[in-house]
């Protein structure tokens, strides 16, 4: 998954990206007990790490997102936790921007926060292997959700840029496959180990 | 294999960046990645590219570590470079059957460039000329959100633990045989090797803290050279803040 770098998109597009970014993080972090902290942090650092994991496609590779994962383990914290890590990545290895973490944390939290609607409302129905099944889905749909928005994001600071987003969203087909099957062998798995930790009863 | 990160490899030079004063280096800094973002001029834009390099060439930090990080950016730039100049309509340059170049479409593509890789130049001697640990410090005392800052300095700690742990996960796989390819079997294969990466991490983060508060910690960060402001901290402040808002007032004349 690529985040957009400085000097890309237009002023109104990023000043607003850290508007909505201001909004839910004041939110989410009103709600954040002292507690929450380490264990959203080594949550956090775990999403990081995993995420560069490379698997070879053809010429080039790509990498894991889990910010769907990251929703469903986290809930609204996956809001603050994709923050930190997109701030981090920014500044230890190049990969997005300064100006751009508003934004790029928009593009991919508030697919987390979906990603934790579809896995909540999954776990209430009565469907055999539910949690696999959801997790997929919701998994999958969080980096499809995350191409749309960067999209769209790219679209609105102009025209010029339609071939460029193309070109983008085809590259993404794979990665989000990918990490449908991923997240959901990641949560059949946690749901054998641990079923604590994404809140299902053993 | 995964990479640890390693922005403060050379934060022990010394340098006049590496002396400045933590806090008004990241304000100061950002002031000027801010307004090299905001320039439309592509003449003026390649005078921040100027001032960037320049300000590498002075924190001493090696152009080759500085090259190995910019392949992110280069990686998100190349489309637009390859793309944008046919696509965009304009004066027509060169032409190839079809496929014509334009003069709007070279340079929109070249001014993203020029302020995208001074961007990221930027960052080396804002971050990379101190310890990470200095750069959390510096946060904490610039009022940046507490939650924040202590959710930053957990990950970034946990970064190299988690790096560590997950390499030795995947040289184990390996060593059974499992191969990284295209495949079913690849990702979800992956997927059970991170849930364990989570299992293990995840009792690991309340013991940690727990023993973290029981000697003492209550949410601020300690250390045991308090941050000094002096006259000459604000003297190396004034061209790089100069600089930022003297590019925007040169835009208006251009």
């Amino acid at each position: 998954m690529v985040h957009i770098s400085d000097g890309v998109l237009a002023p109104e597009v990023w000043i607003a990206g850290y508007m909505v970014t201001g909004v839910l993080l004041a939110w989410t972090l009103r709600k954040m007990r002292a507690y929450d902290i380490p264990r959203l942090s080594i949550i956090t650092a775990a999403v990081f790490v995993a995420s560069l994991i490379h698997i070879p496609i053809g010429p080039t590779s790509a990498h894991f997102v889990l910010n769907g994962f990251a929703g469903v383990m986290l809930g609204i914290f996956s809001y603050p936790s994709i923050f930190i890590a997109l701030t981090l990545q920014a500044l230890l290895f190049q990969h997005g921007g300064i100006t751009t973490i508003g934004i790029n944390t928009v593009n991919m939290g508030v697919p987390a926060l979906v990603a934790h609607g579809i896995f909540k409302l999954g776990s209430t129905t009565k469907i055999q292997r539910k949690e696999e099944l959801f997790g997929a889905f919701a998994g999958g749909a969080a980096v499809f959700l995350a191409v749309v928005l960067l999209s769209v994001a790219l679209l609105t600071t102009g025209r010029e840029f339609e071939k460029v987003v193309m070109l983008i969203a085809a590259a993404h087909v794979p990665i989000i496959l990918i990490e449908a099957i991923a997240v959901g062998s990641i949560i059949a798995f946690l749901k054998k180990v641990k079923p604590e930790i994404i809140g299902v009863k053993a | 294999m995964i990479q640890y990160p390693e922005i403060d490899r050379y934060s022990a030079l010394s340098s006049p960046i590496h002396d400045w004063d933590p806090r008004v280096k990241l304000v100061s800094i950002l002031i000027l990645i801010f307004s090299i973002v905001l320039l439309y001029d592509l003449k003026l834009a390649f005078i921040g590219l100027i001032v960037a390099v320049i300000m590498l060439f002075i924190s001493k930090i090696p152009l080759r570590f500085v090259g190995v990080y910019l392949k992110w950016v280069s990686f998100f730039i190349l489309p637009f470079f390859l793309i944008m100049p046919f696509t965009v309509q304009g004066t027509e340059l060169y032409r190839f059957h079809v496929l014509s170049v334009t003069y709007e479409g070279v340079t929109y593509a070249l001014l993203i460039c020029v302020r995208a890789f001074s961007a990221a130049l930027l960052i080396f001697p804002m971050i990379g000329t101190m310890k990470f640990g200095t750069t959390i410090k510096a946060l904490e005392s610039l009022k940046v959100p507490n939650k924040l800052v202590q959710m930053v300095m957990f990950t970034y700690r946990y970064i190299f633990v988690l790096t560590s742990e997950l390499q030795s996960m995947l040289r184990s796989m390996n060593s059974r045989g499992f191969a990284m390819r295209l495949s079913m079997q690849t990702p979800r294969t992956l997927g059970k090797a991170i849930g364990m990466l989570f299992v293990r991490s995840y009792e690991r983060s309340e013991r940690v803290y727990n023993a973290m508060v029981s000697r003492g910690y209550v949410g601020n960060i300690r250390t045991s050279h308090p941050f000094k402001l002096r006259d000459k901290d604000w003297l190396k402040a004034f061209p790089v803040i100069g600089i930022a808002i003297g590019l925007h007032c040169f835009a208006g004349i251009v």
